[in-house]
């Protein structure tokens, strides 16, 4: 893609504009740049993509990546933290700041710090190439704008009221002037006291670090850093300078104990980064690196040709830039999404530098689309060693599912969005592009209108909790009586719902209502993009408005009243009305965690462990199975839809991509090979397919990829006509046939060289035979032969014994037996055979109730050929809707045992089975019912491990490791405990000696070494070979080199490895000597 | 053993007879003998089923493996299964099919020429016996009818995709492989005998008749409209669920019915597949199962046992 440039010269000459091609960028599909986008299912289809492709990701390198969205500080929002690290700053500092991430139109953003000192003073502080710099905060104040100090401590101290001593909300305390005076007293002390002055003090310090401003005056410097470091978000110095005066008031109220400070951990402070700003961001920096680049190309060009260059020729320019490649620029942003990681100098005020973007495995839909939402906290949480940042906060409510996050190492660092949470972009609902600015004035005009009075030109001089500072994205644009306050906030919510205002519908109205020592109060308003937001219902207007969804966030949800089905008062008794309503409790749930059956009726870390298994499962993966290349892809032969199900599995489609099976599941101890949670399939089930599957597997041959340029299209796909063995596996294009079987270490592509003359073949690798699924060649980079081909195996997948299965409520399984179906228990009446038989102790200690309840439902489903709602929560939803009193008594049971006896069947849907094998009633009655069962994708046929003898390593002669070699598996230090504490020791050393590096040394019994033995070979064969009887040990002649005797020679065994330390510690000058001796003396 | 004799004499009662349907009562012997006859009918009566597909071109959807799989599913009626050998005993030809004696061959070709999507079933499959062929559902219900009978979907078709291949089918039993068992399903039930304790019964009221009749989630009981009787409508229906039972303790009047399980009467229902009919189903049951027991009898002289039945015999002595 090409872009345009600017370029113009000084002093009033034309502005001259010359293009440069910036390279090529990725285009995410679906977006607008992507001929997908817009494309119905059929021309999809058409195009050999999903049906139902979403797009929403990068393919570079023929792989999927998606970028991983990560949490950032919420912008424009002054922090109070308190951290300890603040303390190692430098000498005199307390753990006690506010810190704001200020964010510029562009997304770039700023991290400001402002550190409260022991003596009282503050200190403010922000990041430049690498360094920490820190500005006495009254310099930065009068540098800002032109006032006195008189002004200055009147602004600081208005917040305090001698009236409001320790009333509620009161922040102020009469420290404050204290401090104020301290902080004034320190830039009296440098001699500042105009604007000028200290601007010029900023300019002396900062004129050596900032880049290409070195000769520049000082005040130009100065107001470079107040313009570039300082508050970025804001453009108008007094803006600055109000906010400042606002983050003072806040850091006092911090260490005065009047308020408390924010934790940085709860969403309520976060947003996310989405790949768009990273990308534009990213961007911006690669760009200014180029220009900064070209000047020094310019500058070093004039330096060196001097006179000869002619700086007014534009050609010459052009020829000078020329060497500043602009292709690269694309390349970089290539490079970013294909590795997730930034190449960058500045950090571009974030946490981390790699793994921004992860490859979409589409192992099954579930999987697939968790990545687009998962939310990580930042890699640099995951090895922090406290668990605080992996709390579960109630703050998440309703935007991070609870149950969706990985048990283990990234747990509750990658969590997943509920499936109600969105996030508001630069897009509005239509996809136009949003005008902020407009948004803002718009907003300012109707707060001015409900009473507020702007702090321009001069901010009010007064506090909480009189009055209440707004902060409009991180600018102070007024107080608010606090008496009117709460209308207000009702007023903006009422614009923000109705259709017709110009307020935005998902403006964050985050109002902090005056508390004892609470969070800081004040009415925070954001309407920048990038943060979370989800619907509820607004049921304090008036009914006949249609329009009551309200999108709210993360930041003002804290603060307000909002009621669940089921959630009783929230203990708010009649003090605090609810104003808003959940639309529904399933909106707490992640996409995946909404599509476990009655979920609200498991424990909870069962319905986390299915969150994981579902996204483990083997399923319908892929429609355009067969235009796709994946390296692996896991297949289903014939999946079902569940007959249980919550109602997003409808909404969501899942039957495009069904993951299980309807398996009939009876619950009982059968036969023992159901113990410890193995399960019995049956052979029959099995044989009639019930979880057959495949897996996917391509590989791609490159012959362009290996060997030199010279050597590059020398090779060619080709058979040798005269190896008539390869012509059964491989056709004459030297590719095999589609439909052709391989068997492992067979070859399956022939390869001819053509400047060595020589043939090669690949061969396949692996214990398994498969098939040839399809063959293709890519002509793109070759004349007129294939370089490239991508054959495609199938590996047939039928279930096994070791294989592993899972119902959807986190009880996994292997299979232990295929069971035939003779001997499966069956049921009298209806001769009903189960195909899946799974032991009673799953479930007492597990608490799975909701897989008995699914067992049930779907049997009466079955029954009558319905199928089930298995919506969680749905038992409260109805109560609060005021059904008639009638169903009340109803509980979930009842309706499902209901449906069973009207079918004849047992209530509680147990039924009398009788013994395969004997044909007797079993003693007592079985569970039995039909539950929706997943194949994992882990499989023996992938994990198994054996070896009796095989490759050894070349040093130390032990057996190797790894499964693909054929290695063998470690017996390692306490299974070698558990043996002697068995006391079996032939074992033990069969183990680890026998089996191992068994080998027999000579050992010089009178130096003691194991290293000096050196072997005379024997003139002649030995004779007693000739006659045909097993040879015995030859009858080596070894003498010791150090003591040049064979006297004291013996054989000893030992592990060849003490040999090989021996040889190590004689290399460092270290001598093992060996005193030898028999058993009895030892 | 002594002269004491433990023979019986196990009468067969037939009470419905369909092709794919039978049930009947089986009188005077022992779970052991109900069972075995269930067990054989399910896995080791033998039919004919497909067992090797060499396919020639495959343009489908589905994978090869996928369609032979769906094509060894596919019933054919087996009447000359019993007759016929099974290929790995075949003297006549090298195991690989191509004789009369253990083998039928099957062959299909479809290709789709139109726009319309083509169902490939078991209607194009084309045997070379004719006396073994897909089996034909008639559908009694006449669902469908007014279209002809399609058979049993194999694949389906887009325009321009083809489907050959030759197909061997072989005989087998189900216990090799699912697709062998001729029973859909085969389920015994012991006949129950069912005593009202008429005396208790009287006692409880008719609203207490009434609940403790529909305490029973199939229909056993029922009272009569004018005496007020509770009487017995259909004891079969009864799955010894024992919930009158409980009801009856619940209600306080344990004892109120009394049922036992007969030990040596069973009810039979038989659903076939389709490739043998149920009623030839049984008989062979009875067939493969005399040959089991002839082989325990000969067992004594197993050289002579291996030579009469080969691979029975030495099942039967454990194998």
């Amino acid at each position: 893609m090409a872009d345009v440039e600017f370029q113009y010269l000084d002093a009033g000459s034309p502005v001259v504009r010359e293009r440069f091609n910036f390279g090529q960028f990725p285009v995410m599909l679906k977006t607008r740049r992507c001929h997908l986008q817009g494309a119905d299912s059929q021309k999809l289809v058409s195009l050999k993509e999903e049906a139902a492709e979403m797009g929403g990701y990068f393919i570079l390198n023929g792989l999927e990546r998606v970028f991983r969205s990560v949490i950032l500080p919420k912008q424009n929002y002054p922090m109070s933290m308190v951290r300890s690290s603040f303390r190692d700053r430098r000498e005199g500092y307390t753990d006690k700041a506010v810190v704001i991430r200020c964010v510029r139109k562009d997304q770039s953003s700023v991290t400001l710090k402002l550190y409260y000192l022991l003596n009282g003073s503050v200190r403010l502080g922000f990041w430049l190439q690498g360094k920490e710099y820190l500005l006495p905060v009254g310099i930065v104040l009068k540098a800002l704008v032109d006032t006195n100090d008189l002004e200055i401590f009147n602004h600081l101290t208005c917040c305090y009221d001698e009236k409001y001593k320790k009333e509620k909300g009161a922040v102020g305390s009469p420290l404050v002037s204290e401090r104020v005076k301290i902080i004034l007293a320190e830039v009296q002390d440098l001699s500042l006291t105009t604007r000028l002055q200290c601007l010029q003090h900023i300019g002396e310090h900062f004129q050596p670090v900032i880049d290409g401003l070195q000769s520049e005056s000082y005040y130009a410097v100065a107001e470079t850093v107040i313009r570039d470091y300082i508050f970025v978000h804001l453009n108008d110095n007094n803006d600055k300078f109000n906010l400042l005066i606002f983050m003072l008031q806040k850091l006092f109220s911090l260490v005065d104990h009047t308020s408390v400070s924010d934790n940085p951990d709860s969403l309520q402070n976060q947003e996310i980064l989405l790949p768009g700003h990273l990308i534009t961001i990213y961007l911006k920096e690669k760009l200014e690196d180029w220009l900064r680049k070209g000047k020094k190309l310019i500058q070093d060009e004039i330096e060196n040709n001097g006179k000869k260059f002619d700086f007014f020729n534009l050609a010459n320019i052009k020829k000078v830039m020329e060497k500043n490649p602009s292709k690269q620029i694309g390349t970089s942003i290539e490079t970013m999404l294909k590795t997730g990681r930034l190449a960058t100098q500045t950090g571009l005020d974030l946490q981390q530098r790699a793994g921004y973007t992860v490859q979409a495995e589409r192992l099954n839909f579930l999987r697939f689309i968790s990545f687009f939402r998962a939310v990580h906290r930042g890699a640099s949480f995951a090895g922090l060693r406290t668990t605080s940042v992996r709390k579960l906060l109630p703050e998440s409510w309703g935007f991070l599912c609870p149950v969706h996050t990985p048990d283990g190492e990234p747990c509750g660092l990658l969590n997943h969005m509920t499936s109600t949470c969105r996030v508001a972009s630069y897009y509005d609902s239509r996809g136009n592009i949003r005008d902020f600015s407009k948004m803002r004035t718009s907003i300012l005009r109707v707060l001015i209108g409900v009473g507020m009075i702007p702090s321009l030109p001069k901010l009010v001089k007064s506090g909480p909790p009189a009055v209440l500072s707004v902060l409009l994205d991180g600018r102070v644009v007024g107080v608010i009586p606090s008496s009117e306050i709460e209308k207000v906030v009702a007023h903006l919510r009422r614009l923000k719902v109705s259709a017709a205002s110009v307020i935005p519908d998902d403006l964050e109205v985050g109002y902090v209502p005056l508390s004892l020592g609470g969070a800081y109060p004040g009415l925070y308003l954001f309407t920048s993009p990038p943060k979370f937001v989800r619907p509820v219902r607004n049921i304090s207007l008036p009914s006949e408005e249609s329009q009551n969804i309200e999108l709210i966030g993360p930041f003002e949800q804290v603060f307000m009243e909002i009621r669940c089905p089921d959630g009783g008062d929230g203990g708010r008794r009649n003090a605090f009305p609810a104003t808003h309503e959940e639309i529904h409790p399933t909106g707490m749930l992640s996409v995946v965690a909404n599509l476990t059956p009655y979920s609200d009726h498991n424990q909870s870390p069962r319905n986390m462990y299915q969150c994981q298994m579902a996204k483990q499962t083997m399923g319908f993966s892929v429609q355009a199975l067969k235009f796709r290349a994946d390296q692996k892809l896991y297949h289903l032969q014939t999946p079902q839809t569940p007959i249980v199900r919550t109602n997003t599995y409808t909404k969501y489609s899942i039957d495009e991509y069904p993951t299980g099976t309807n398996a009939i599941v009876a619950v009982l101890a059968y036969t023992g090979y159901d113990m410890e949670d193995a399960m019995i399939l049956n052979k029959s089930s099995v044989d009639r397919g019930m979880c057959h599957g495949q897996i996917y597997q391509t590989e791609t041959i490159d012959l362009s990829d290996d060997g030199n340029k010279v050597d590059r299209g020398q090779k060619l796909f080709r058979r040798n006509k005269d190896a008539k063995s390869l012509h059964s596996v491989i056709d004459s294009d030297g590719l095999p046939y589609v439909g052709q079987m391989i068997h492992p270490g067979e070859p399956y592509c022939s390869i001819y060289d053509k400047t060595t003359n020589s043939w090669r073949t690949n061969s396949r690798k692996g214990s398994e035979s498969v098939f040839v699924d399809y063959v293709a060649v890519d002509m793109k980079n070759s004349k007129n032969l294939p370089q490239k081909a991508n054959i495609r195996f199938r590996h047939t997948r039928n279930p096994i014994i070791g294989d592993k299965f899972s119902s959807r409520h986190g009880q996994k399984g292997v299979c232990s037996q295929l069971w035939p179906d003779i001997d499966m228990p069956f049921s009298g009446v209806t001769g009903m055979r189960p195909d899946l038989i799974i032991n009673p102790h799953a479930f007492p200690s597990r608490m799975t109730i909701a897989m008995l309840l699914e067992s049930v439902a779907a049997k009466g489903g079955s029954l009558h050929g319905k199928f089930m709602d298995a919506t969680p929560f749905a038992n409260s939803v109805k109560k609060t809707n005021g059904d008639t009193g009638t169903d009340e008594s109803k509980s979930l049971v009842d309706e499902l045992g209901e449906m069973l006896r009207t079918c004849g069947f047992n209530y509680h849907g147990v039924e009398v089975l009788y013994s395969g094998v004997y044909g007797t009633e079993l003693t007592c009655e079985i569970f039995i019912g039909p539950v929706y069962y997943q194949r994992l994708r882990h499989m023996v046929s992938d994990k198994f491990q054996v070896r009796s003898t095989g490759t050894m390593d070349q040093i130390t002669r032990q057996p190797i490791k790894g499964r693909k070699r054929g290695g063998g598996i470690r017996f390692g230090e306490m299974e070698r405990d558990s043996l002697l504490a068995h006391g079996a020791a032939y074992l033990l050393h069969d183990r680890l000696h026998t089996c191992s590096d068994y080998h027999v040394a000579d050992v010089c019994s009178l130096c003691g070494s194991v290293l000096t033995a050196t072997f005379i070979h024997p003139q002649k064969r030995a004779i007693r070979e000739i006659g045909g009887l097993p040879p015995a040990r030859a009858p080596k002649k070894v003498t010791c080199h150090a003591c040049q005797t064979s006297k004291g020679m013996e054989t000893v065994a030992m592990p060849y490895v003490f040999r090989y330390l021996a040889a190590e510690l004689a290399a460092m000058n270290i001598k093992i000597t060996l005193q030898l001796g028999d058993g009895a003396t030892a | 053993m002594d002269g004491a004799s433990y023979q019986r004499f196990p009468k067969v009662k037939i009470r419905e007879l369909k092709d794919d349907y039978a049930k009947f009562e089986l009188r005077d012997t022992d779970a052991s003998m109900a069972n075995a006859l269930r067990r054989v009918m399910i896995a080791e009566v033998p039919t004919i089923a497909i067992d090797l597909v060499e396919i020639e071109v495959n343009s489908s959807v589905l994978n090869d493996e996928f369609i032979a799989h769906r094509l060894g599913l596919i019933p054919l009626t087996s009447e000359r299964a019993m007759s016929m050998r099974f290929s790995r005993d075949c003297d006549a030809c090298d195991g690989d099919g191509q004789c009369e004696f253990c083998s039928v061959e099957f062959h299909l070709r479809a290709k789709c020429h139109s726009d319309q999507t083509l169902d490939v079933t078991s209607k194009d499959l084309y045997s070379s016996d004719h006396s073994v062929v897909p089996v034909d559902f008639v559908d009694p219900a006449g669902y469908d009818s007014t279209d002809q009978q399609r058979g049993i979907i194999i694949v389906k078709l887009r325009r321009g995709q083809e489907l050959r291949l030759r197909a061997i089918a072989r005989k087998g039993i189900g216990k090799d492989h699912a697709k062998w068992s001729p029973a859909a399903t085969v389920t015994f039930m012991y006949e129950p005998e069912i005593h009202i304790n008429e005396d208790l019964m009287e006692s409880l009221s008719l609203e207490e008749k009434q609940s403790w009749v529909e305490s029973s989630p199939t229909k056993v009981f029922d009272i009569d409209p004018n005496t007020g009787q509770v009487y017995v409508v259909d004891a079969e229906a009864y799955t010894y669920d024992d919930e009158v039972i409980k009801k009856a303790e619940a209600m306080g009047k344990p004892g109120l019915v009394e049922i036992y399980a007969k030990e040596d009467s069973f009810i039979f229902t038989v659903e076939s597949t389709g490739a043998i009919k149920a009623s030839q189903l049984v008989l062979n049951a009875i067939e493969v199962l005399k040959q089991k027991l002839d082989a325990v009898r000969l067992s004594e002289d197993t050289v002579e046992a291996d030579d009469q039945f080969g691979e029975l015999g030495a099942h039967m002595r454990g194998g």
